[in-house]
């Protein structure tokens, strides 16, 4: 249909990571996060497990929609396709690091199943095919979008951490104030964007 | 109360999925600064709850187990790809400003959801019924939070204006932060009424 | 038969999609001649709207566009409307933006004095952020607006810059990097139809 953007490849890393991070500001991947984000190692475990796989999946929906859908003229069929690939990738990963080692696999591959429903995952594909993104394009995409999710769930895990113990309202504890403090964290983001102005 | 009428009141209200869980709100927060987007957005995830619902319970006595939850997906990635027709070719403007928004309605967590805690174990009429209602509490919950954000941000109600010319929109409602303020602003609400009458929180 | 045998999960997996695939093509085939009609009307409108013409239904907006001389100069398709004393040209753009291509119509009077409308095809900026480039108060600002100095200058972020003589708009709240964009996008534009206005009027 259109040909690729051209973008700045470190605007577009850094916008990902960022001034419109997948979660704060396109709202993707919620639902993991906010359980998830009760303990700080369960979060940097599922953040690592949604970089990789973000990485890889997005990469793989490129390749796919680029060499099958297209050419075959069906890319109304992508939705389904995408979440298929998505969730054979993640299965693939979860029996790989199984075997590699126990460790690993203690501490990403118990995450990898509730990857699968991320809204993260499958919204990044979505919004590569929308944007006709270039290969290198996707990957920057993904793997920066990844890194933003990470970096999300890690700052709002520290937060929760210091705020578990402090007196609010007794309808406001757990999700509400959870769902605030992102809120704020989400604002706190926005202000990058006058970072990025200065380069 | 009839079967139908607990599982209205339980859908709604006492077990509403973006109250207790805050769940499946990924897919439809971004598009909550209008309320026409909104319904639409909120209308489909309705459609698409109680269709995969009816499907799964019809199926469930032939589905295999090994690929229960991959027949699953598929079956809501059908009824997604179907909303996303049909919006293209009657509502090419909404369909253009929910953009990919309408497909990640398929990683929406409470459809999954209910078609295993429900579907898989009801007959189909009742599964369908149950779809559809814990489709209302969502929009409920969606609409609260698009009203709030179109009329200060706008100054406007579905499109229409309903604030003097005179009026200030809040710049900060039509950015994404407004909509988690919101949102946990509601859940506060809806958890303080829930305390009071002594339900469990 | 065995439902958990592999040879029974794999035909009825394979029944499952085969069928979901089927219905799936017949309703993308159903409708795909209304998404191309839509997609022609959109067009037609946002040229319309550029070139500041009032329309009312689809009739209408196709009676109106029957009124818009297509013409092709250096290569270029450009969009003429005659007004009361002077000609309007519009013609199609395309730059990149903060996530991908924005593509839209920018009218401008033929003598370069003012741009007279702004119209958005297709963006894919954050909604509520950068998106806002496709809300009537960002696309107002290009209305009868003097361009100066052969150019438009993005300003400060803002609400809308009412004064149409100083050759600004308004930047947009929180979206630096996309109001930079719309700053090369229009730059290039306003030079593009210098170079092909220039030499003929």
């Amino acid at each position: 249909m259109n040909a690729a953007p051209m973008l700045n490849p470190f605007s577009l890393f850094f916008a990902s990571i960022f001034t419109s991070n997948i979660l704060l500001a396109n709202f993707l991947g919620m639902c993991s996060f906010i359980s998830i984000s009760k303990d700080m190692k369960s979060s940097n475990g599922l953040g690592l497990a949604v970089t990789v796989v973000l990485t890889i999946t997005t990469a793989l929906n490129w390749a796919i929609l680029n060499y099958v859908l297209i050419p075959l003229n069906v890319e109304y069929l992508r939705y389904i396709v995408f979440i298929i690939a998505i969730a054979a990738i993640v299965q693939m990963l979860e029996m790989i690091i199984d075997r590699i080692s126990t460790t690993l696999y203690m501490n990403l591959g118990i995450f990898l199943p509730l990857i699968t429903v991320n809204c993260a995952i499958l919204g990044v594909s979505l919004f590569m095919e929308i944007r006709n993104y270039t290969f290198l394009q996707t990957v920057i995409y993904g793997f920066g979008s990844g890194l933003g999710w990470y970096l999300a769930i890690m700052a709002l895990a520290a937060i929760r951490k210091k705020t578990e113990k402090a007196p609010v309202p007794a309808g406001l504890k757990g999700p509400g104030l959870t769902v605030i403090t992102i809120g704020f964290m989400a604002m706190a983001f926005t202000g990058f964007s006058g970072m990025l102005a200065v380069q | 109360m009839s079967e139908a009428g607990s599982i209205l009141k339980d859908n709604l209200w006492s077990n509403n999925p973006i109250f207790m869980q805050v769940l499946g709100i990924c897919s439809a927060l971004a598009v909550t600064n209008l309320l026409v987007n909104t319904m639409i957005m909120a209308i489909g995830v309705i459609f698409v709850m109680a269709m995969t619902n009816l499907t799964v319970s019809i199926i469930k006595g032939l589905m295999p187990r090994k690929v229960r939850m991959m027949v699953q997906t598929l079956i809501i990635a059908f009824y997604v790809i179907i909303v996303d027709l049909l919006l293209r070719a009657y509502l090419p403007d909404i369909s253009r400003a929910l953009g990919p928004y309408v497909g990640l309605i398929i990683t929406n967590c409470i459809i999954m959801g209910r078609a295993e805690a429900f579907a898989q174990s009801n007959p189909p009429l009742i599964s369908m019924w149950d779809g559809a209602t814990s489709g209302f509490g969502y929009m409920a919950v969606l609409l609260a939070i698009a009203f709030f954000r179109e009329l200060l941000g706008f100054g406007t109600l579905f499109g229409i204006q309903v604030f003097p010319d005179a009026f200030v929109p809040w710049t900060i409602m039509v950015t994404p932060p407004s909509a988690f303020f919101l949102l946990g602003f509601i859940i506060w609400i809806g958890k303080t009424i829930m305390n009071r009458e002594g339900a469990p929180a | 038969m065995n439902k958990q045998s592999l040879i029974y999960t794999v035909i009825f997996t394979f029944l499952v999609s085969f069928v979901f695939v089927t219905v799936l093509a017949f309703a993308n085939e159903a409708t795909r001649e209304q998404v191309r009609l839509n997609q022609e009307l959109a067009r037609q409108r946002a040229i319309l709207n550029a070139l500041n013409i009032d329309y009312g239904g689809p009739e209408d907006v196709q009676a109106k566009f029957d009124g818009v001389k297509v013409v092709e100069r250096n290569g270029t398709e450009l969009y003429q409307a005659q007004k009361e004393d002077y000609l309007v040209v519009a013609k199609e753009f395309s730059g990149s933006g903060l996530w991908g291509t924005i593509r839209g119509i920018l009218a401008v009077q033929e003598d370069m004095d003012r741009t007279i409308g702004l119209e958005i095809l297709e963006h894919n900026e954050t909604p509520g952020l950068g998106g806002r480039i496709d809300e009537p108060w960002f696309k107002q600002q290009f209305r009868d607006l003097r361009i100066v100095d052969g150019t438009i200058e993005v300003g400060d972020a803002g609400e809308g810059d009412e004064d149409k003589e100083n050759g600004e708009i308004d930047a947009i709240t929180g979206a630096t990097r996309t109001s930079d964009a719309m700053r090369v996008i229009l730059s290039n534009e306003l030079s593009a139809f210098q170079s092909i206005l220039g030499g003929n009027s």
